[in-house]
């Protein structure tokens, strides 16, 4: 097993796009003259991850989260910088590198739309030459893990979207890989159908050992899955460490959640006021202030059930987004 | 080989999922028989005002459609399906899943789909050439056929290789779906032998959309044109083209991934 | 009426802007649209020089003038597609199209001129290259040339109220592209795309002129070539008008009865 199974070191992607302007004139102009944008995908992020890990990488659009997973995936050549997976460089695209490896893409599956999902199953022993006896083994482990007997019989096509996804994630996971790239593998499903995927995935983890990278625009996979976090923005690393560490770095906040008998009290002067629901009252006020108001709210007023609380996950990372400047 | 299985799995799956399809035997069958009937119609309408067509005779000419209609069937089935299927997925960005698989994704790509009604075509295409050699009382010696078999499979080849550079161009410019159709009307250009257009035309037809070397070469061979030199220079442009293509997939693959410019 | 009109010009102008986008694969259509006469050329012209220079009527300079400005008469009526309507049902794309205050068959007529405007553009040298080349014998005077558009114009209504008629068929039928496919094979034969009308057997030639295939391809040409007297011309015009109306009146029919089937059965 190698020290870190993940090691990326200064990577960078640029990207040339031509710009397109509006009206007749310009699209006259754009047959003679192109001109280009440099669009700087990833701007030098550096990190490793070690084998066995499960990384959930965070960022909004265009931060260079899945650009940063298909260089790991050998599908795209970095402008600048070094990666290795498994001691493999992946641009290289060594066969043996890529039996090792396996990329799910959320909203595009893998699998062919008009045969049934066991046939494409059929299609992956193939490629992969798996032996008959190890994919008969796996394929129904994984068909039994995500309850899919009488599914694969159907032409994909006739499968829901989470239905679909699960064949995806089983035909993806028939080489027993050791590392997986996850990118926005729950988008689109409903709450049920994530959740079985994410146990999937932690299963998966547990027994094999595998290296997960995963992106996801959904916390709730992060908060199930990922120890670690590395929060992506305008293509440089904001942060790289555990969830909780993500909160209390960026967090400047905390909510006290409380129940009022007397609904109608003026609570501006302790903090703002998220919510009043019924008496439930949710208000949010500065960390260092946190003791101070709990105290005057316990003296100043008669209060059932009071919480103290860390901003929901959204609210932070929504606000480590929305600086301009990295810290 | 690995790779022949490959192709193998592939097309067994592919087949076996047609089958279920009935209707669209019967579709294929109509709208093949349709083309045959157009076909036939021009053909008999040339030969009321000639007996000769730039040498060929009349039952020549029918074994030159009959080859056309085969090869054209081979093509619809084999090569057609995989370089379109190639394009469309370029075009959603799935084409990022065959690119990760542990096999070479030229092969990979090229081997995958197969429209397997198509072959009504190469049915139709073998009768129509049963017919015009019947009607030549010709003699076909073993070597005769064993060239003609040649001659086909390094059209074939060539014909490949000239889709798969025309799908190749897809990584540039993503919206070129109907660029195939660029081949589909000059392929037409093969019904008749290519020794009846002029130089220019005769000269793409051979070297830039071998379909010369689909349709024409293998008439020749059945119908005792055909010279050693010939059939040599059909397999050197053979390998040539497959190299060409081979090198510009690679420089194709290179930029989709941001290798080069 | 006049918003009829304006639709037209706005959807002209838009159409024009994204055509310069895809001019790549208008490009590829235009090349496809002309190896299929040149193959015809060639092959009525080696007849032609085996039989003392001249077949069926046509020397080897008017063929090459017909089928030269057959390229252009193809260009101005390709229209619909096998299976435009099919699709647009089949997709339920149908559903959609059906909320906005235009009838579909106006945004597809609409689409046509932008399209035509630009592909005249490129086909002007393309068929200056093909004069040098193949040396027609042709001299239309200005009278005939503007009886061509006209007849030209008409040509290209024709086809489209047809093709849309026949693709009505989709409502009912699931297969509705194999009518069509019929109608192309017809076409083919009869309406002087594979070799001028007068070449055919007789027998062939009367069923062409009572059909409208000839009158929205052929027509036009002859007109061109100058192979027809005045009468003939303007028996041509009502024959258009008259499959014309005939064309219409499907729609109308068979649009309406569609779209009480497509509700019913449900988009």
């Amino acid at each position: 097993m190698p020290e870190s199974a993940i090691r990326v070191q200064s990577l960078r992607k640029i990207y040339n796009v031509p710009v397109r302007e509006e009206g007749l004139k310009a699209a006259f102009r754009g047959l003679v003259h192109r001109q280009l944008r440099e669009v700087k995908a990833v701007d030098g992020i550096t990190f490793e991850i070690a084998p066995g890990e499960v990384v959930g990488f965070l960022g909004p659009n265009g931060a260079g989260k899945t650009t940063t997973l298909k260089v790991l995936a050998g599908l795209l050549h970095p402008t600048s910088g070094e990666a290795q997976v498994l001691d493999y460089i992946p641009w290289r695209r060594h066969k043996d590198y890529l039996r090792q490896m396996t990329l799910v893409m959320g909203q595009r599956g893998q699998l062919q739309w008009d045969i049934p999902a066991f046939e494409s199953f059929e299609l992956c022993r193939a490629i992969y030459q798996i032996p008959l006896s190890d994919y008969r083994r796996t394929r129904d482990e994984f068909v039994e893990l995500l309850e899919l007997k009488d599914l694969v019989q159907k032409p994909v096509r006739n499968l829901s979207l989470g239905e679909r996804m699960k064949c995806d994630m089983v035909a993806a996971l028939l080489h027993r890989p050791q590392i997986l790239f996850l990118d926005e593998p729950t988008i689109g499903l409903d709450v049920t159908m994530q959740k079985r995927i994410r146990t999937f995935i932690a299963e998966y983890n547990r027994r094999y050992g595998a290296t997960v990278l995963l992106t996801s625009h959904y916390m709730a996979d992060v908060v199930a899955l990922c120890k670690r976090v590395i929060v992506i923005h305008q293509g440089r690393i904001l942060y790289d460490g555990s969830l909780a560490g993500l909160v209390g770095r960026f967090s400047a906040f905390k909510t006290i959640e409380f129940t009022l008998e007397n609904a109608a009290v003026d609570l501006s002067a302790y903090g703002e006021v998220l919510s009043r629901d019924d008496g439930h009252i949710t208000l949010r006020v500065p960390k260092s202030e946190t003791s101070r108001v709990t105290a005057r709210l316990l003296t100043d007023l008669v209060i059932d059930d009071l919480t103290i609380e860390d901003p929901p996950i959204e609210d932070v990372i929504e606000r480590v987004f929305a600086q301009e400047k990295i810290e | 080989m690995s790779y022949l299985r490959l192709w193998w799995v592939h097309l067994r799956v592919g087949v076996m999922n047609e089958l279920q399809y009935r209707v669209n035997f019967f579709v294929q069958l109509f709208n093949s028989l349709l083309s045959l009937g157009v076909g036939l119609a021009g053909w008999a309408i040339v030969f009321t005002y000639t007996e000769t067509l730039g040498g060929w005779g009349r039952a020549e000419l029918l074994a030159v459609m009959g080859i056309h209609i085969l090869m054209g069937g081979l093509i619809n089935t084999f090569i057609d399906p995989n370089m379109i299927r190639l394009m469309q997925e370029v075009r959603l960005g799935t084409l990022d899943y065959a690119l990760v698989k542990p096999k070479d994704a030229q092969v990979l790509v090229s081997v995958r789909q197969t429209d397997f009604w198509q072959m009504v075509d190469v049915l139709i295409g073998l009768s129509v050439l049963m017919v015009a050699l019947l009607q030549l009382k010709s003699q076909l010696g073993l070597w005769q056929t064993l060239a003609f078999g040649v001659a086909l499979l390094l059209g074939g080849l060539m014909i490949y290789s000239v889709f798969l550079m025309l799908a190749t161009w897809s990584f540039w410019f993503v919206r070129v779906g109907n660029i195939l159709q660029i081949f589909r009307g000059i392929y037409e250009a093969g019904r008749w032998p290519v020794d009846i257009y002029p130089d220019w035309l005769r000269f793409g037809l051979t070297f830039l959309a071998p379909v010369a070397f689909a349709v024409t070469v293998p008439a020749q061979a059945l119908t005792g044109r055909l010279t050693p030199l010939t059939l040599g220079g059909a397999a050197l442009l053979a390998i040539g083209l497959l190299s060409l293509s081979r090198w510009f997939w690679n420089f194709g693959l290179r930029h989709y991934t941001g290798a080069s410019a | 009426m006049k918003g009829m009109l304006d639709f037209y010009i706005t959807q002209f102008k838009i159409e024009l802007s994204s055509h310069f986008q895809y001019r790549f694969a208008l490009l590829i259509r235009i090349i496809v649209l002309v190896i299929e006469p040149v193959i015809y050329l060639v092959v009525w012209t080696t007849v032609a020089e085996a039989h003392g220079g001249i077949v069926g009527g046509y020397t080897r300079g008017e063929f090459a003038a017909y089928y030269i400005a057959w390229m252009l008469v193809r260009q101005m009526t390709v229209s619909l597609g096998p299976s435009d309507v099919e699709d647009l049902i089949r997709s339920g794309e149908l559903s959609a199209m059906l909320l906005r205050p235009v009838n579909p068959f106006h945004i597809f007529l609409a689409s046509g001129p932008s399209a035509k405007v630009f592909t005249f553009l490129w086909l002007m040298p393309i068929l200056a290259i093909l004069v040098i080349v193949f040396r027609p014998t042709l001299s239309p005077a200005l009278w005939e040339i503007a009886t061509f558009a006209a007849a030209l114009v008409m040509a290209y209504i024709l086809r489209f109220v047809l093709l849309w008629a026949m693709q009505m068929a989709a409502f009912w039928i699931t297969r509705a592209s194999a009518l069509t496919g019929m109608y192309f094979a017809a076409e083919f034969l009869l309406s002087g795309r594979l070799l001028p009308i007068s070449m055919l057997p007789l027998w062939a030639q009367q069923i062409g002129n009572v059909l409208p295939f000839r009158w929205s391809f052929g027509f036009p040409l002859d007109v061109l070539l100058g192979r027809l007297t005045p009468l003939e011309v303007g028996l041509g015009f009502l024959i258009q008008v008259a499959w014309l109306l005939v064309g219409a009146f499907l729609i109308k029919v068979l649009w309406r009865a569609g779209l009480r089937r497509y509700s019913a059965v449900g988009g």
